[in-house]
């Protein structure tokens, strides 16, 4: 059963946007354009770096399956969380709790999108391809929406995996099987996304907490979600080395994993050491941890651009 | 004012004024736009993978 929003909050009425119909950019919106950026160049990165050649078209076919897909997911998460994306400032203009789409529509949208992207991957590359790529949207839509994302503070620890499947996806689209490096970019992004969400949860979390979604600053504090962003940084410093520490990349990539890593650190400490309350709350209106979050999302890109440049060095 | 004065009047295709009209119209026609553009591609798509699949399997050329 669905968690619901806090009590007294009602159903986003249809303004009257709703009669006069989207526009083609609304519907657009729905696939949540800004994440697809991560997803694709992760998904391509892994393509890139598999053994073996893959024709370009069905190489463009496998990207824009994996975009559609997490576009579809995007679509389904806006129409299950309406209710909560009403309340949150962040999120209120979104097309449906605006009213410029219905809720079934975007269901509909997202559904349809989604076989339609299982299928495409199925009949361009192969049915492991195909399979990982339904499995990363069920996850997405039942693992992290309706099952985590309102129930537990660690909603994005576990829902962190929907979002790491790209690069093994794209690797098998190539290959048709799993391999050692798919598995550790896997655990890469998978350790990756709870420092990034929640240094962006840190200067949120006002928005999730009218909302009722138990994020760690909501539940546990500030303090203990800088440190939290710290520990998981720590961690995932290693992990990136792994594929050099496994002679899986070269001598680029590792160069590039520990200074990029060494930089991470420097700004998780930032995060730690902002000025601050008694109860860990920034006097400065998280400054450092909005770098932090800006910085997650360039490690991610150089990260792995430096493993595709690696790859044909 | 009389008590039907005071009920709001819901918005719909009926008491539309000539701006809403018109602005209905513009974006159903994008969206259709949009749609026709999207079913092509997707039509070209297929056809550029039904290519490919084939002639690496040897039955073209």
């Amino acid at each position: 059963m669905r968690a619901s929003a806090p009590a007294g909050v009602a159903e986003p009425a249809l303004l009257d946007q709703a009669i006069l119909g989207a526009t083609t950019s609304d519907w657009l919106a729905l696939l949540k354009p800004r994440v697809l950026y991560l997803v694709v160049y992760t998904g391509a990165a892994g393509l890139l770096v598999a053994p073996g050649p893959l024709n370009p078209v069905l190489a463009f076919t496998a990207i824009l399956c994996i975009a559609m897909a997490a576009g579809a997911a995007g679509a389904i998460n806006m129409w299950y969380d309406r209710d909560i994306d009403a309340i949150m400032r962040r999120t209120a203009k979104r097309p449906v709790p605006a009213g410029r789409i219905s809720p079934s529509g975007a269901l509909s949208f997202g559904v349809g999108l989604s076989f339609l992207s299982v299928l495409l991957m199925w009949m361009a590359t192969n049915l492991l391809a195909a399979a990982i790529l339904a499995l990363s949207i069920a996850f997405y839509v039942f693992v992290y929406t309706m099952w985590l994302k309102r129930r537990t503070p660690q909603n994005i620890v576990i829902g962190g995996a929907a979002g790491a499947f790209p690069p093994i996806i794209g690797w098998v689209a190539v290959t048709g099987h799993l391999a050692l490096l798919p598995l550790v970019l896997f655990a890469l992004i998978f350790i990756w996304t709870p420092p990034h969400f929640w240094a962006l949860s840190l200067f949120a979390s006002a928005d999730y907490e009218k909302a009722g979604v138990p994020m760690l600053p909501v539940v546990a504090g500030a303090k203990a979600t800088r440190r939290a962003v710290m520990s998981y940084t720590l961690w995932m410093v290693p992990i990136s080395l792994l594929p050099y520490v496994l002679h899986e990349a070269g001598s680029f990539y590792g160069a590039s994993a520990l200074g990029l890593g060494a930089a991470f650190i420097w700004y998780a400490i930032g995060v730690m050491r902002d000025r601050q309350d008694a109860t860990g709350v920034s006097l400065t209106r998280d400054a450092p941890a909005k770098a932090a979050f800006k910085y997650s999302i360039l490690y991610l890109f150089l990260l792995f651009g430096a493993l595709v440049v690696d790859h044909f060095l | 004012m009389t008590e039907a004065d005071r009920i709001p009047v819901t918005p719909t295709s009926a008491n539309w004024t000539p701006e809403q009209k018109a602005e209905f119209v513009r974006r159903r026609r994008g969206r259709n736009w949009a749609l026709f553009g999207a079913m092509v591609a997707l039509c070209l798509l297929i056809y550029a993978i039904a290519v490919v699949k084939l002639y690496h399997a040897g039955h073209m050329w």
